[in-house]
């Protein structure tokens, strides 16, 4: 298919995705749904590290780590849940998924288009939640010192990694059921668990480091770390500190390509067998 | 005699960007032991009419009394005494078997176990759906679905029960079941009502002691199918075939004074209800004058579907 | 058997048969919650924390389990029953809305209490957590006292979304994280200070989850009041949830009567 016509799909499925999210009866609740629910997630492990560091002064690295692996883990979180209320919405609930089936439109581009608005109010809830950590909470980050190149690379890389992983889960989508909505949270939480967004690897036992290890996004949180905070407070802490930012960053590229790859495997899998068992167009509520 | 509906004066009006008036001033009563039909176009007022009826719905103004209790300040003395089912509903829980739903909506009305498991199991029985007892409701079709759903009105033993359209969308043979079951629940005890709405006519005129003819929130007429037939007497009946001819037979005879017209097929066969015979004239210069030619016409016996179309000015569809 | 009682348990069934029917939810309901409970013990190993903090997460993580559902099965419950053309059938019947209401949250709180044990139970191996329960009597009146509280608000709630559809929906997914964050889920809640935890105490899981806590690790639960203390709010916060439930229920049907509103869809 041409270029061309990719791009049209695209912008027509991000503008269509902007129009459901921003679709509210009320703009209010939808600005406090979009941004309160991942930043009190993010306050609820600042109260967990106060209540035993008893301030931020006591360790701000440690904070700094965390803090901002929450933040970002946002991207990641949102986006899976995008692309999997995507399959959902349009096949129960606008019931136009078969339409867009069999029109001649790539869907994964479809899909990647329709999460665009996911990334921009992500975006907005992270660049809320940073500030909000650097003016009140005492977030240790200095913006003039930041390693501006490093972390583009680092958030090109993740996020395509991201959208590489939201389209596999749409995949997977296309085959179950409305009630296992629980499968963006339930690999989200894996991913959570496992990727050092919160706590250093090593605390992990090793098999779970391992697998960790394998995983791009544990590569994507690190150097988006080291590239707010150059120097070595976060080599320090993350248990990744024997591997130079380059390494890293190498890591991060096989292990996204893979991801790509698997990914594209995932999804056609998934489509042939959703159009031989006729679940295109199911509807799974009633 | 004891009235089980007394409608006066009844008015619905929904407000919203524009309010739609969906009943207007009606008059009504229903008396205990008949089996009363509502005959009307979509959007008539029939399924507004129940949901004030079975305490869904409040009036804007006027009264109805249910049962002898007041819709408004009486509720919960009816609905201990009525039931409802509309046809095309879909109720229930999905993963619950056809028995355990219709269990379940029986507790609703307090029915003790061992009663509630022997009417279901008859009613089961008399819908011919004995077969599907222990089906999921998810598993099951449309028409069996439509039957459970009357088998929910039916197992709390209602002395009042509204049917909403319930052969919407059914099979002849489901249809016919539906309706024998129907016409022999209200004869077989005195103190049995029955309120029926439907679109259907032939339903109506089969089934109904009574039918009133509802259009745009109003009554029109009142009374046994065979009195509304017989106010037609003074007016005819014609079936008309033609061949076909621009614009439509239909909109060419329905132009003519004293000549209220329904297709019948289109383009080709017409029904004609003309309030003065001598109109028939008029009716065939309308044809012929348009380039069209008349292949038969017949007059033919009065039907409630006749009536209907003078009333309403056209037809069911 | 009196109406309402049967009335209830017919509501009551679904849910437990829902449960026993479709295990597969119910396996991915634990499994869920554990990984949540997992990232957060190991955080606090991280942090190099007490070992009772990683009790306060699996206590916390196994009752969301009653929370989610409060949320999901009582409060948007009605909206979606309304969707799907029960609501009304409901309501034609004779039975009382509160007996309703009770038979949802009485079947609710079986399926999720299967949940909150099994993820409690496995919290406890797997992480090695340990708990001493001491006063055995009290802890279950402080249990038993929220759980009505928190269906209590959530009967209100449901009578509340009634007629609020969308909004049911989208308030129910505003409650999650922001309500583990001021009712303290997975730390104590006297952290947010005086006056946060304070207001935080309208919702009962908050004193009901500090009680639990207090009656579990003792001393390092840092709790914000007594627990006698904390049970009578408790029960006045559950006897004052119920009753407005009551009047949101006939204030809500009435006006879902005038305005026509009980029934949004096309029959
Ligand atoms: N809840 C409502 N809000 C606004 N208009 C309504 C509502 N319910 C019914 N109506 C309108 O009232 C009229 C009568 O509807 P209804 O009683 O459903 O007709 P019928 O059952 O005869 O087809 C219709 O014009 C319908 O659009
Ligand atoms: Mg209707």
């Amino acid at each position: 298919m041409a270029v061309s016509a990719h791009l049209r799909t695209f912008r027509h499925a991000a503008w269509l995705g902007w129009q459901m999210e921003s679709n509210w009866t009320r703009p209010w609740l939808f600005m406090i749904y979009s941004i309160a629910r991942p930043i009190a997630a993010t306050l609820i492990l600042v109260v967990m590290f106060l209540v035993v560091k008893q301030g931020v002064a006591n360790d701000p690295a440690m904070f700094a780590f965390t803090y901002l692996g929450s933040v970002f883990f946002m991207f990641v979180a949102q986006v899976m849940m995008g692309a999997t209320m995507v399959i959902m919405e349009d096949r129960e609930h606008y019931q136009t998924l078969k339409q867009l089936y069999i029109a001649p439109i790539s869907i994964r581009v479809y899909i990647i288009g329709r999460a665009m608005s996911k990334l921009l109010l992500t975006s907005v809830s992270v660049v809320i939640s940073i500030a909000f950590g650097i003016l009140v909470l005492g977030l240790p980050l200095d913006l003039g010192t930041v390693d501006w190149p490093l972390f583009a690379a680092a958030m090109a890389l993740g996020i395509s990694c991201i959208l590489a992983i939201g389209i596999a889960l749409a995949g997977i989508t296309f085959l179950t059921a409305k009630h296992s909505s629980g499968i963006n949270e339930g690999i989200g939480g894996a991913f959570y668990l496992l990727c050092g967004t919160l706590f250093p690897l090593t605390v992990l036992p090793s098999w779970a480091q391992a697998v960790g290890m394998a995983i791009p996004l544990t590569y994507w949180l690190e150097l988006v770390r080291r590239s707010l905070y150059p120097g070595s407070a976060m080599e320090a802490i993350s248990g990744l500190g024997a591997l130079g930012s380059g390494t890293i960053m190498l890591y991060l590229v096989v292990s996204t390509l893979a991801f790509l790859a698997a990914s594209t495997l995932i999804f056609r899998y998934a489509d042939r067998r959703a159009r031989r068992a006729g679940k295109v167009d199911m509807t799974t509520s009633y | 005699m004891a009235y089980a509906l007394e409608v006066s004066a009844l008015s619905r009006a929904f407000t919203g960007k524009q309010t739609v008036v969906a009943l207007e001033n009606v008059d009504l009563k229903v008396k205990e032991g008949e089996l009363f039909g509502l005959l009307g176009p979509n959007g008539a007022g029939k399924t507004t009419l129940i949901k004030i009826l079975s305490t869904l719905l409040l009036p804007t103004s006027g009264t109805a009394k249910v049962l002898g209790y007041d819709v408004d300040g009486e509720a919960s003395k009816i609905r201990p005494l009525i039931n409802m089912v509309s046809g095309g509903e879909t109720s229930g829980y999905g993963l619950l078997t056809v028995r355990e739903n219709l269990w379940m909506f029986s507790q609703f009305y307090g029915v003790p176990g061992s009663v509630a498991r022997e009417r279901i199991d008859g009613l089961l029985k008399a819908f011919g759906l004995e077969d599907k007892a222990n089906a999921k409701v998810r598993t099951i079709s449309t028409g069996q679905r439509q039957r459970m759903n009357i088998i929910r009105g039916f197992v709390t033993d209602p002395k009042l029960i509204f049917l909403d359209e319930p052969t919407l969308g059914l099979d002849v043979t489901t249809s016919r079941t539906i309706r024998e079951y129907i016409r022999d629940w209200v004869r077989a005890r005195d103190d049995r009502t029955l309120l029926l709405t439907t679109h259907y006519m032939r339903e109506a005129e089969e089934l109904c002691d009574r039918v009133a003819i509802i259009d745009r929130g109003t009554i029109l007429a009142c009374g046994p199918p065979a009195e509304l037939k017989r106010r037609m007497n003074h007016a005819s009946t014609f079936v008309m075939d033609t061949t076909s001819f621009d614009p439509a037979p239909l909109s060419a005879v329905r132009g003519v004074k004293g000549v209220s017209a329904d297709e019948i097929e289109s383009g080709k066969r017409v029904r004609l209800v003309l309030e003065d015979e001598s109109a028939i004239s008029d009716v065939i210069s309308a044809v012929v004058s348009r380039g069209g030619r008349i292949v038969s016409l017949n007059k033919v016996e009065a039907t409630l579907e006749d009536a209907f179309i003078e009333m309403v000015g056209r037809g069911l569809g | 058997m009196p109406l309402n009682l049967r009335a209830a348990v017919g509501r009551a069934y679904p849910r437990v048969i829902g449960a026993l029917r479709e295990p597969s939810w119910t396996f991915f309901d634990v499994l869920l919650p554990l990984l949540g409970i997992a990232a957060y013990i190991y955080y606090y190993r991280a942090l190099g924390a007490a070992s009772s903090f990683e009790g306060f997460v699996v206590l916390g993580g196994a009752m969301t389990a009653f929370w989610l559902n409060v949320l999901w099965g009582m409060a948007s419950q009605f909206y979606w029953e309304k969707e799907i053309g029960n609501l009304q059938l409901f309501l034609v019947s004779p039975m009382s809305r509160m007996a309703l209401l009770a038979g949802m949250a009485l079947g609710g709180m079986f399926s999720a209490g299967v949940r909150a044990l099994s993820t409690l139970f496995l919290g406890l191996i797997i992480f090695d957590v340990h708990m001493t329960v001491e006063e055995p009597l009290f802890l279950a009146a402080v249990f038993l006292v929220t759980l009505i509280a928190i269906y209590g608000m959530g009967m209100m709630f449901a009578s509340l979304f009634m007629l609020y559809g969308r909004d049911a929906w989208n308030i129910s997914n505003l409650l999650q994280e922001p309500i583990y964050l001021v009712s303290g889920f997975y730390f104590p809640v006297r952290a947010l200070g005086p006056w946060v935890s304070a207001a935080a105490s309208i919702i009962p899981i908050t004193l009901g989850l500090d009680a639990m806590r207090q009656l579990l690790f003792g001393e390092q639960a840092l709790g914000l009041l007594p627990v006698a203390t904390e049970l009578v709010i408790l029960c006045v916060l559950a006897v004052a949830f119920l009753v407005l439930a009551r009047y949101a229920l006939r204030y809500m049907e009435r006006l879902g009567r005038k305005e026509g509103r009980l029934t949004l869809r096309w029959q």
